[in-house]
């Protein structure tokens, strides 16, 4: 199962294919590619087609939108090809056409891939794993752990702030500069509040024996097994795989080159 | 009982010490202490507002003056070494702190793992994590929590997981900071009758610090006072301490716990003023939810002019929410609220912000310029007042709210006692005929406390219909009509003389006798109904 491989190494082996992907500007490559990543996302993790399908749309829309644009403005260098059809005062043709799809693809292979992470990763492991296997500083970690605490109580303070205005009867802003004014009001008691209540949480922690001394013990050992490994090796060897396939039979084209 | 234990080893020494936060600070906080903590004892400090109880827990630790660029001077040792010899790290674990705010002592998301971090710091072997872990939570009586999100959990047990893991580092010398401050009234007592618990059990010295010392007569064995002036006034046993120097214990500012005082001054203090017959608001059939929870269930409730009501009742009761209802700022999901029989939704929002003020929990919430006089006058200036009729209402403001000299000062400056009277002071501009109280009094000293309800007393003498949220049963004991939730709904409606008589219903809802009712300090009868 996915959710059990180390984060930093699931890390490592989605952002890798996403870079690579990058490259690619024919059809065939992230489309393979893709219906790889759908596979994975669904026979090796709990989370449900319909919710997958819900997360995954703004993404479609993204990516549908990329492509329609890329097609209309295509670059001179992959425009060639005949006219396909037109539409108003753009023609598109055989080759915007391919970019414009390609492009729509890729999209939706980083949406899926990073859907694939995102719905997997615990937040804490990944920064305890961010800590454990790259070495990231326990200051930064835990830092950024505790800040994440801090999410939900920012928007309570700003309700009650917006409360607290309107019972002095500062009316609601109107036009850009009242918005700027509102901005500005609101800004500085949250930031003093949000300043006092992250001293008083660092001096928590430090009462608590926290100093920024990496030799700790780790209560929750992020290792690095053999199966994050297989997963890291499945992920690069499937797109080395498809793209060898993809030369094989000549569609592979990296920056508009064919090769 | 004999304060100094002869011959052991004190837990701590200080000698001379002194600390301010800046260099141009005249007067130090913290000026020239000397004392001495034993092992084994539990000791009280007391002090007003700001007088830098809290700054003294953390220079015990080590933390002060560094993580604030103060400066000190003096000595302290711990266990016969100067705590400047003592690596980092080293003193924050022999030295355990319990801070006041629940919310922002935690950095981890669950209960696990906010444990297990205090583990690590100690460096103990991942293999032994889990075990102690089960242990400290088992004898702090949270075992069924330790999967649960921190967040979720309410105030008193966060503060008991706060307490949890403190323990975890096994400590000579636990601090507890204000931990109660927060807690609804059972909570509080419950989360004291822990720390005895285990103060019994371990054997290790406690310091805490407190405004109202009633609850832990019981365990402490010292009390020391420091003045405002941040010298040491007082050093002694309790009782002594409580009957030989109340007058100075008052002109501090602190409040005397019942039994020394001979009862709360509430009831004394005030003329009771009867309410008009003429209702300013009145709640109907009002129900609200939030996020498919059910808050506030079928709520009536009249308001009379020159009424003081107290609303009471557990942590998420839905208490701060009807008030947020009754001033307009959540919409009700069904049902009305009237002022002067019209219903809110049709009064113009400024016309309704003249009748009505409500001051929040938090001071600094409702500061909206940079000085202490445009925050005074902002109310009057959108009304378009002149300039001298301005200036005139101000100077009578800070006058009786004691803020004439820091005139220009920025509002968050302020100390939190001036803060919450200048909060005050900001609702009155207009004379309002309702005024809506969210937990005014929490974490204010009896000075800044007694203040503020003189305020409220005479608002209400001059009708001026008063609601209070709030968990200070003295204060219930004042009004003139205690509203008790529970579970969203109204548990009873009546005067606090027939409250007091529903021991069973007060104890559902978490809450307890106001403190002249209560004959003694074991109250043995709230642990028999709470256990």
């Amino acid at each position: 199962m996915i959710s059990s491989i180390n984060p930093s190494m699931k890390m490592v082996a989605v952002l890798l294919p996403g870079i690579l992907l990058g490259l690619t500007y024919d059809v065939f490559t992230p489309l393979m590619y893709f219906i790889f990543i759908l596979i994975v996302t669904f026979s090796m993790t709990h989370i449900s087609i319909l919710r997958w399908l819900k997360l995954f749309s703004p993404f479609l829309m993204l990516a549908v939108s990329f492509a329609w644009m890329t097609m209309l403005y295509a670059n001179q260098t992959f425009s060639g090809g005949q006219e396909m059809f037109r539409f108003w005062l753009f023609e598109v043709t055989s080759g915007s056409f391919q970019t414009g799809v390609s492009v729509g693809l890729r999209s939706l292979c980083f949406g899926a891939l990073s859907l694939l992470f995102i719905l997997t990763t615990d937040s804490t492991k990944l920064m305890l794993s961010f800590m454990q296997q790259f070495k990231l500083p326990p200051k930064i970690t835990y830092g950024i752990l505790a800040g994440y605490r801090f999410l939900p109580v920012f928007q309570h303070e700003l309700q009650t702030l917006r409360q607290a205005h309107r019972i002095r009867g500062v009316s609601r802003a109107r036009g850009i500069k009242g918005s700027v004014n509102q901005f500005r009001r609101y800004a500085i008691p949250l930031l003093a509040s949000g300043i006092r209540k992250a001293e008083r949480v660092s001096i928590a922690m430090e009462s608590k024996g926290f100093t920024d001394d990496a030799d700790r013990t780790h209560y929750h050992n992020m290792t690095v097994k053999k199966r994050d490994w297989l997963f890291l090796v499945l992920m690069i060897g499937v797109l080395i795989a498809v793209f060898v396939l993809s030369y094989y039979f000549g569609y592979l084209q990296i920056f508009g080159r064919q090769f | 009982m004999q304060v100094h234990k002869g011959w052991e080893q004190p837990i701590i020494e200080i000698e001379n010490f002194s600390f301010s936060y800046e260099e141009i600070d005249k007067q130090p906080l913290l000026d020239g202490l000397d004392v001495t903590l034993n092992p084994n004892e539990v000791t009280l400090l007391m002090g007003a507002s700001g007088s830098g109880k809290s700054s003294l827990a953390l220079c015990l630790n080590g933390l002060y003056p560094e993580a604030v660029e103060g400066i000190s001077s003096g000595d302290i040792f711990f266990l016969g070494k100067h705590i400047q010899d003592c690596e980092r790290g080293e003193l924050t674990q022999k030295i355990g702190i319990v801070f006041q705010d629940p919310e922002s002592q935690f950095c981890m998301i669950t209960v696990e793992d906010e444990l297990a971090f205090t583990l690590e710091n100690r460096k103990i072997p991942a293999s032994e994590i889990f075990g102690k872990i089960e242990s400290v939570l088992k004898a702090v009586g949270m075992q069924r929590f330790i999967h649960h999100k921190i967040h979720e959990l309410s105030g008193g047990q966060k503060q008991k997981i706060a307490l949890a893991s403190v323990l975890l580092l096994e400590p000579e010398l636990l601090i507890l900071d204000e931990p109660t401050a927060n807690l609804d009234p059972v909570s509080s007592l419950e989360f004291i009758e822990l720390v005895e618990a285990i103060q019994e059990e371990r054997q290790m010295s406690c310091l805490i610090i407190e405004h109202q010392a009633e609850d832990w007569l019981r365990l402490i064995e010292r009390v020391l006072v420091i003045g405002m002036d941040g010298k040491l006034l007082a050093d002694d046993a309790p009782d002594r301490l409580f009957s030989e120097q109340q007058r100075l214990l008052e002109q501090e500012g602190i409040f005397l716990p019942e039994e020394y005082s001979g009862g709360f001054e509430g009831r004394k203090r005030y003329n009771q003023t009867v309410p008009a017959e003429k209702t300013v608001l009145s709640v109907r059939d009002l129900s609200f939810s939030c996020k498919n929870q059910n808050v506030l269930n079928n709520i009536n409730i009249d308001v009379l002019a020159g009424e003081l009501i107290a609303v009471a009742g557990e942590n998420g009761a839905g208490k701060s929410t009807l008030l947020q209802l009754m001033a307009g700022l959540l919409e009700p999901d069904a049902g009305d609220i009237f002022l002067f029989d019209r219903p809110l939704k049709k009064w113009r929002e400024n016309k309704l912000r003249k009748h009505m003020g409500f001051v929040f929990q938090n001071p600094e919430h409702q500061f909206i310029t940079d000085t202490v006089y445009e925050e005074l006058t902002f109310g009057m200036k959108c009304n378009g007042y002149t300039e001298a009729e301005m200036e005139n209402a101000a100077d009578l403001w800070m006058g009786q709210f004691g803020l004439r000299e820091h005139r220009d000062n920025n509002p968050f400056a302020l100390s939190g006692g001036q803060k919450r009277r200048l909060s005050v002071a900001t609702v009155l501009d207009v004379s309002p005929d309702i005024l809506l109280f969210d937990e005014p009094t929490y974490g204010q000293d009896a000075a800044t406390t007694t203040e503020l309800m003189d305020y409220v007393m005479e608002l209400k003498a001059m009708g001026t219909a008063i609601i209070f949220v709030t968990h200070d049963m003295n204060i219930v004991d004042a009004a003139d009509r205690a509203i008790i939730l529970k579970q969203g709904g109204v548990a009873f409606s009546g005067v606090p003389d027939t409250l007091w008589k529903k021991t069973k219903m007060l104890y559902e809802a978490r809450l307890r006798k106001p403190a002249r009712l209560r004959q003694n300090r074991r109250e043995s009868h709230v642990y028999d109904i709470i256990h």
